[in-house]
């Protein structure tokens, strides 16, 4: 589908959901992770999911990348079957996808330079001057670019996150995950981050699916939020409309309340008991 | 009884289970010999595993051809059969010595580094960033590393089996006096290129391909954790060093055969 955009002819974003998950079952051991989780995930958009701590945000990604198998349901990103796929069919998928890992995942025997230079190396047969130029541009996209020939032990955690955001929009994928974007940024990185997460997606026509606990830099840029909750999206929607939900879980999620039908603490005897011995456990 | 047999099962089938990983990581890295753009990558292992290995290697190996040569001479000396050191010398070294000795170092020294490396890069999620890209971690990190391993430990060898005959010559030779005509002489009349020399290189092939198996899978499929990444290098060196000594005797026994 296109359209005329101020005299240029212009990609519109498709209808077709980039990702589709039906009927998720997972587990780590005996542990159930997702029970049925069913998602859509649309093109051209940013997505975010969010939810408590455990509730398998990062494991999802991992399904979504092939890099976890599920017991049973299926996982398709631009209408291939993720779950089914060869080995060798599922690395060339992979070169549409980019990843921003938790732990930034830089090699730490390369400079900044050749980790963001990596994936361009490995899957383009580019000169190496316009592989340099490609990597200064994304480099000055985060705002490193002075920061090039530096290796991964004399970055901030800041920014090595910042540096792996570089290295995931080398090849200009067509998803972009990210995992936790925002920890560990100052104030300053973290509105660089936000802001471009919202550019890229815009720019380069991609689509975006972030797990992140910053409500309020998260709600800014997504399109429509996703609340994991025991193995299960328990609600979905436009940011504005979730701090009205009608589930109490929702909404205390949402306003970062201590008291609710979420618990704060693991579940423990009685503290009276545990410490003094009295009372009731 | 019944919970005993049951971990017995658990147990064996853990075994089997990662024997299994092991085959399939061993066939998937070794599906083929590595492309031409990957060369600098095995040479540059081979740079970690062999060139950074070779100082304990000649230290070792002069120190063991010296302490051999001593021991021989002394003991043949009583029988007058102190000419026989450098023949006794040479063929304990390129029969057994050389492959194990080097083979126990080189599965302390490089083996041990290889798991703790990718130990090390799967805790900090350097694989699972590599895969997400598009880029098999088994062709990248884990291919070149076995090319090395199997290529740098026969050289190893060599370079052990010649700096010990040396330490052995001079003990026996400059320092205790022993002609140095029978010394060599004695060695070039009885070492068979093959029965000798070529089989000691076969053995340390063959422990090459085992430690480095050992080494890059224990890496490989380590518990990500720091905890794991000490289990795994102990794991690394104390199998492989079992494994060495039970096939050497193994080896040994099918290519000298007839001891009795």
């Amino acid at each position: 589908m296109t359209e005329a955009v101020a005299g240029q002819t212009v990609e519109a974003p498709s209808e077709d959901p980039l990702i589709e998950i039906e009927n998720l079952v997972f587990r780590r051991g005996d542990r159930l992770i997702f029970d049925g989780l069913d998602m859509v995930v649309p093109t051209g958009k940013i997505t975010a999911l969010m939810g408590p701590s455990g509730c398998g945000k990062t494991t999802l990604l991992r399904i979504i990348g092939g890099q976890l198998k599920p017991e049973s349901g299926s996982v398709r990103v631009r209408g291939q079957d993720v779950v089914g796929l060869k080995r060798a069919d599922l690395l060339e998928l992979r070169k549409d996808i980019g990843m921003l890992f938790q732990s930034s995942a830089l090699f730490t025997d390369l400079s900044v330079f050749e980790n963001v230079a990596f994936p361009l190396r490995e899957h383009t047969d580019l000169p190496e001057d316009v592989i340099r130029d490609l990597v200064l541009i994304k480099l000055n996209a985060v705002g490193l670019r002075g920061a090039r020939d530096l290796m991964p032990s004399q970055l901030s955690g800041g920014m090595a996150r910042r540096v792996a955001l570089a290295r995931a929009i080398a090849l200009d994928p067509c998803l972009l995950m990210y995992d936790e974007p925002f920890t560990g940024q100052d104030p300053i990185s973290m509105g660089v981050v936000v802001s471009l997460i919202k550019r890229l997606n815009t720019a380069l026509g991609a689509t975006s699916l972030l797990v992140s606990h910053d409500i309020h830099e998260t709600a800014g840029i997504s399109d429509e939020i996703f609340i994991l909750d025991a193995g299960k999206v328990v609600a979905g929607g436009e940011p504005s409309t979730l701090a009205s939900h009608e589930s109490d879980r929702v909404r205390q999620f949402i306003t970062g309340s201590p008291d609710g039908p979420v618990p704060f603490h693991y579940p423990a005897d009685d503290l009276a008991f545990d410490l003094l011995g009295v009372g009731e456990p | 009884m019944i919970d005993f047999v049951r971990a017995l099962g658990d147990r064996s089938l853990d075994r089997l289970s990662s024997l299994g990983r092991a085959s399939i990581m061993w066939a998937t890295a070794l599906w083929g010999l590595p492309r031409l753009s990957e060369l600098p990558l095995v040479i540059r292992q081979i740079y970690n595993v062999g060139v950074l290995s070779l100082i304990i290697i000649i230290l070792s190996a002069f120190s063991i051809g010296a302490v051999i040569a001593l021991q021989f001479y002394t003991q043949l000396a009583r029988f007058g059969a102190e000419d026989a050191v450098g023949l006794g010398l040479a063929l304990v070294l390129l029969r057994e010595l050389g492959p194990v000795v080097t083979g126990l170092l080189f599965a302390g020294r490089a083996g041990s580094a290889v798991t703790a490396e990718i130990g090390l890069m799967k805790t900090t999620e350097q694989l699972s960033s590599m895969e997400m890209m598009g880029v098999d971690p088994l062709r990248r990190i884990v291919a070149p590393r076995l090319w090395a391993g199997v290529i740098s430990m026969p050289l190893l060898t060599a370079v052990f089996n010649v700096v010990a005959i040396y330490g052995g010559m001079v003990v026996a030779v400059e320092w205790l006096g022993s002609d140095a005509g029978s010394f060599w002489s004695g060695m070039q009349d009885t070492v068979e290129l093959w029965n000798d020399v070529g089989k000691g290189m076969v053995k340390s092939v063959i422990f090459a391909v085992v430690v480095t198996w050992i080494a890059v899978f224990q890496g490989y499929d380590m518990e990500p954790t720091p905890e794991g990444i000490g289990l795994a290098t102990t794991r690394t060196v104390v199998t492989s060093s079992v494994m060495i000594l039970a096939m050497d005797f193994i080896l040994t026994l099918s290519m000298y055969g007839e001891f009795r």
